[in-house]
């Protein structure tokens, strides 16, 4: 079996691609873990419910592709504004109680779509129809929009964290509660804000997952543990981390898959996660 | 009154670190609250910006009574507390703390305003206005934190150990400071233990001894009292 230069090129472009998907749900972990404390164990199946909603609107009733992403990003936020307010929030503090509720939650929100929706493969339709050439490889548009959509929405987080007034509240009162309480900063707001937030990401991180491969009820864990990973590599809090973090991840995973064989494109995230919290504790990008 | 704690208790777990804490603020004074370490004088001031549960007693401020408030709630009524540690935000520059000091200002005009008001009084700020908080000097980092304070326009300022740390200088620059405070018309109630700085500023002065209010009165009565020169001025 030879490997060819267009084998490898499609192999980045493919890596780049889950990437982008890693990002969109790496950025949603990051910032609930900065902000309020805890590791939202059910953010897997917040990105499958997102891609199964926009399945819904868009293979079974028909509607528009890219108006099914936003309205599966609009319904996701709003599921995560509820999960925070009678879930996330009550339990704050009590961590054995919080890790129960949220594993069964993951639980019980994978069997419903699996008992509700019928069984056989689904696959969303392309974002982008058609492929075209650099340097001899061919590259399909959509994994292209795929990736532009990705950074697009990590550049619009990014400028509304840095610019505006409830961005400026959300980063202060990750770096220091007491500070931001001490401004007048509503802690509930900020939470319910960054659940919300984080939640319509990933939505569109598995729209774009599952532009991929085919969706099941059971890839929110996968997407879970990419989502850690990159928060390890990437520094905890740390945009830029998330990004540089997510297209390493994804490029690494596919060029060892390509070489290698696909086990060693499953092995590498734990390698990455025990060297990076042996040699680099603070990630990439990550202060302290 | 502006600010007035009845009988205040606090429990930390089994243990009452404040028991009959009684302490009145009069609008526009300065009033101090001495003590020595584990005293309870951050954990008054805690009280007061809803950081800590009371067992019992009230708290009133500006006619409403506040204990049981969440803190952000009693924020937004003009009490602005700079915490022991200073509390910034280490990886925001000195804008930003300053602007997320300004967050419950709606009128954007009226931030900018308070800004360019701030920038003339710390010049120092000004200068370092890009640089990230946790860069700035321990005097400096105090500035910041007293500034992120006063450009939330507060009617009372809860000062805790705004000396700790500093070097004798930098301790006259905060006196000087305090004053300045006062005479723009905020009330400010001082957590010092440094004592020459709290009683050169401070109209009233309270003194805390594990957990019960000793002494208080004007400043010039305690001084003079044998109490306090004895267990504060060293004299
Ligand atoms: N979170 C807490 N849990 C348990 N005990 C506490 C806590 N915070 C403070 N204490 C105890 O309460 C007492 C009063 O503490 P407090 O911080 O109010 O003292 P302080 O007068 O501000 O002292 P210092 O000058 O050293 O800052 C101390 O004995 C302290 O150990
Ligand atoms: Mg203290």
């Amino acid at each position: 079996m030879d490997i060819t230069g267009q084998d490898v090129a499609q192999s980045i472009i493919n890596g780049l691609c889950m990437g982008g998907t890693y990002i969109l749900i790496g950025l949603g972990l990051t910032l609930i873990l900065g902000i309020m404390n805890i590791l939202q164990f059910a953010h897997g199946e917040v990105y499958m419910i997102g891609a199964f909603t926009v399945y819904l609107l868009s293979v079974l009733n028909g509607v528009n592709l890219y108006v099914a992403v936003v309205i599966s990003m609009i319904t996701t936020a709003i599921l995560g504004l509820i999960l925070e307010r009678v879930l996330l929030r009550p339990l704050k503090g009590q961590f054995l109680s919080y890790v129960c509720v949220t594993t069964g939650l993951s639980l019980i929100l994978q069997t419903t779509i699996m008992l509700t929706f019928s069984k056989g493969t689904k696959q969303l339709p392309s974002l982008y129809k058609g492929s075209f050439e650099i340097a001899g490889a061919y590259v399909s548009r959509e994994r292209v929009v795929a990736i532009v959509i990705a950074l697009l929405l990590t550049l619009i987080l990014y400028t509304f964290l840095k610019r505006t007034k409830y961005g400026l509240a959300m980063t202060a009162s990750a770096q220091n509660r007491e500070g931001a309480l001490m401004q007048g900063i509503n802690p509930n707001l900020m939470s319910a804000m960054v659940v919300a937030i984080g939640s319509a990401l990933a939505a569109v991180g598995g729209a774009l997952g599952g532009s991929i491969f085919n969706l099941d009820p059971y890839m929110g864990g996968l997407a879970f543990m990419k989502g850690i990973t990159l928060i390890v590599i990437g520094g905890l809090g740390s945009i830029p981390g998330a990004v540089v973090g997510g297209l390493l991840l994804g490029v690494a995973e596919s060029l060892l898959a390509l070489f290698f064989g696909a086990q060693m494109g499953i092995i590498l995230p734990l390698v990455l996660v025990i060297a990076f919290l042996i040699f680099r504790p603070r990630g990439l990008f990550g202060h302290d | 009154m502006l600010l007035e704690i009845k009988d205040l208790a606090v429990r930390y777990g089994g243990a009452e670190v404040l028991r009959g804490v009684s302490v009145e603020v009069e609008e526009g004074s300065v009033v101090t609250l001495l003590g020595g370490n584990g005293a309870g004088k951050s954990t008054t001031l805690r009280a007061i910006t809803g950081l800590v549960p009371i067992a019992s007693g009230e708290i009133w401020f500006d006619g409403r009574r506040i204990d049981g408030l969440a803190p952000q709630k009693i924020v937004e009524l003009g009490v602005r507390h700079v915490l022991e540690g200073r509390a910034l935000f280490p990886y925001m520059t000195v804008l930003e703390n300053l602007k997320v000091g300004a967050y419950l200002q709606k009128d954007r005009g009226k931030t900018a305003q308070m800004l360019k008001d701030i920038f003339v009084h710390f010049p120092r700020l000004e200068e370092r206005q890009g640089q990230q908080a946790r860069t700035l000097s321990g005097g400096e980092q105090q500035m910041l934190t007293i500034a992120r304070a006063l450009v939330g326009g507060p009617r009372l300022l809860l000062l805790d150990e705004p000396s700790l740390g500093l070097a004798p200088l930098l301790i006259r620059e905060i006196s000087k400071i305090v004053r300045n405070i006062h005479e723009r018309g905020v009330t400010v109630l001082l957590v010092e233990q440094n004592t020459r700085l709290a009683l050169d500023v401070a109209d009233r002065c309270y003194v805390l001894e594990t957990g019960n209010i000793v002494a208080c009165g004007l400043t010039q009565e305690l001084i003079e009292s044998d109490l306090v020169r004895k267990a504060y001025l060293g004299a």
